[in-house]
């Protein structure tokens, strides 16, 4: 195989080909290298490229594995991180100037497992700084969509998506608040899942919100995706509220066989004037297909759903307020303008504002608990519109304004950041503008291998997983 | 509900001890007063029942 056409395999594909000793870790790491020097340019995708430390990584991969010190799959694949996560004597920016430079002494919990699984280290991602889906500036580089260059590849976890669909890392890694990982999924046309809280360490990442945060991958399939969280997932003692229970097999649930599996379908989120009518009709064409493909589908209600955004953005403001409050006092100037007022607003909101927030986070979350009991899975878009074009300026002028703003992207996501749920975004199709829609498949806690047999199983009867932004 | 003034944001944050630039005033005011007035908007009555604990015990399903 021609070295450059190595970035296009899937991770599944190059794993066996490394397995199989046709590909080496070396050649495969150095055909990634290549194509971000010839293509990050335009996609400012990454903060940081680790040339030559990925290099290193990939020989002693290479050595063992001809040596007969074969791991497992992820072995010799080189994969790319959110610059949110700690890595042991490479710089970590959180997406900030106040971080610049900043080399940690230790790896994120997340790191320490891609390595033990012999993942290859290619860089640190581009993101929104401090993982705020509301900031402007970027100062690594405002992270293009590789779809359309002109348009957001969504936020936070930006460079996770913009490079994994540009074939830039064989998987990545991102964050996910209020739907920092399935966002950039969507818009990007990738596979993104945010594991249930609980399920994959927080040690190492700079927080935005204690308990929504949570880590997960972003690859260009479900086999890839299930892959990437099955290396990272697990318990550790330095992060006291992950699930000590084993990692299930997720890779066992890809039968493609979704017969007689009940899925919900938001009613709220699906069939409402909200969604821009070509994301409306692709996702309920996705549902559709599942139906036919033996999955028997429901409609749902939940009705405190389309609050959502309110809700989070009360709960997220607090919390990354009180995380950032020396940043804050100290550094203001040094902060984007969309953080500064964010983060100021967060500091003096109201207590009986925030205790509201918390008991309708409850109230939404047993709705969603109780959806679930009736069926194995819900579904609706993961947003309600396709990648929306780069903003030119920051700010809001209104109150209206930040009202509308809650109608959007965010109401589709957060609702099981609140409700600690694991959700997927899987690509559903494209519009005429041939930009990426997301279908969001969401399951009960702890219950990821559902989540990943439905996207298999959808992914088995389409091919949009397979169409690539021609960059 | 009334929405909040300009001089009551300042009251706010010079209750917490921060100090807030008054170039920023007007944009956290139209961003507070949003968001409680979208709070407001759910329309959910008796939330008194409910118990506001942090959610952070994973319920296993």
């Amino acid at each position: 195989m021609e070295l450059s056409n190595i970035p296009f395999l899937s991770t599944t594909d190059l794993s066996k080909l490394i397995q199989n000793k046709d590909i080496s870790p070396v050649e495969a790491t150095q055909a990634y290298l290549d194509r971000i020097s010839n293509v990050d340019s335009d996609l400012n995708s990454y903060v940081t490229v680790c040339g030559e430390q990925a290099l290193s990584q990939a020989k002693q991969a290479e050595s063992d594995i001809a040596s007969g010190k074969y791991i497992g799959p992820m072995h010799g694949i080189p994969v790319a991180v959110k610059d949110q996560f700690w890595t042991k004597g490479i710089q970590t920016t959180n997406g900030s100037t106040i971080h610049k430079g900043w080399i940690p002494d230790e790896d994120a919990t997340v790191i320490t497992n891609l390595k033990s699984n012999g993942a290859i280290l290619l860089g640190k991602l581009n993101m929104s700084e401090y993982a705020s889906g509301d900031a402007f500036h970027h100062p690594y580089g405002r992270p293009k969509n590789p779809w359309d260059l002109s348009r957001n590849p969504g936020t936070s976890s930006s460079g996770s998506g913009a490079a994994t669909a540009a074939c830039l890392c064989s998987t990545s890694l991102g964050e996910d608040t209020g739907g920092s990982i399935r966002g950039p999924a969507s818009f990007c046309g990738l596979v993104g899942i945010r594991p249930s809280w609980g399920r994959v360490s927080r040690y190492g990442v700079f927080p935005a919100s204690w308990s929504m945060d949570t880590v997960g991958p972003i690859s260009r399939t479900t086999e890839d995706c299930a892959m990437t969280l099955k290396a990272i997932a697990g318990y550790d003692p330095k992060d006291p509220y992950t699930w000590n229970q084993p990692v299930p097999d997720y890779g066992s649930e890809l039968t493609g066989d979704i017969r007689g599996v009940k899925i919900g379908v938001i009613t709220e989120r699906v069939d409402t004037e909200a969604n821009d009518p070509e994301v409306r009709e692709l996702v309920k064409t996705a549902i559709s297909e599942l139906g036919n493909a033996g999955a028997v589908i429901n409609e749902i209600s939940i009705p405190l759903i389309v609050h959502s955004a309110a809700i989070s953005s009360t709960i997220i403001s607090c919390d990354a307020a009180a995380l950032t409050r020396k940043d804050l006092e100290q550094n203001l100037e040094q902060l984007d303008h969309n953080n500064q007022v964010r983060l100021l607003m967060g500091s003096i909101m109201p207590a009986d504002a925030y205790l509201k927030a918390i008991k309708l986070r409850e109230l939404l979350r047993r709705q969603i608990l109780d959806a679930l009991t009736k069926v194995d899975v819900l579904v609706m878009p993961t947003s309600s519109i396709p990648a929306p074009k780069i903003p030119e300026k920051a700010g809001v002028e209104s109150k209206e304004e930040v009202l509308q703003g809650f109608k959007g992207r965010r109401s589709f996501t957060s609702p099981f950041n609140l409700a600690n749920t694991p959700a997927l975004s899987i690509c559903c199709g494209f519009t005429s503008a041939i930009l990426p829609v997301g279908l969001q498949i969401v399951g009960k806690p702890f219950a990821e291998s559902t989540v990943f047999k439905v996207a298999y199983g959808y992914q088995s009867i389409t091919d949009w997983h397979t169409q690539r932004p021609k960059i | 509900m009334n929405d909040l003034t300009h001089d009551e944001i300042k009251t706010l944050a010079k209750a917490v001890d921060i100090d807030i630039p008054d170039e920023l005033i007007p944009e956290i005011a139209f961003s507070l007063n949003g968001l409680l007035e979208a709070l407001n908007q759910t329309g959910v009555e008796n939330l008194e029942a409910i118990e506001p604990l942090p959610i952070v015990i994973p319920t296993i399903s």
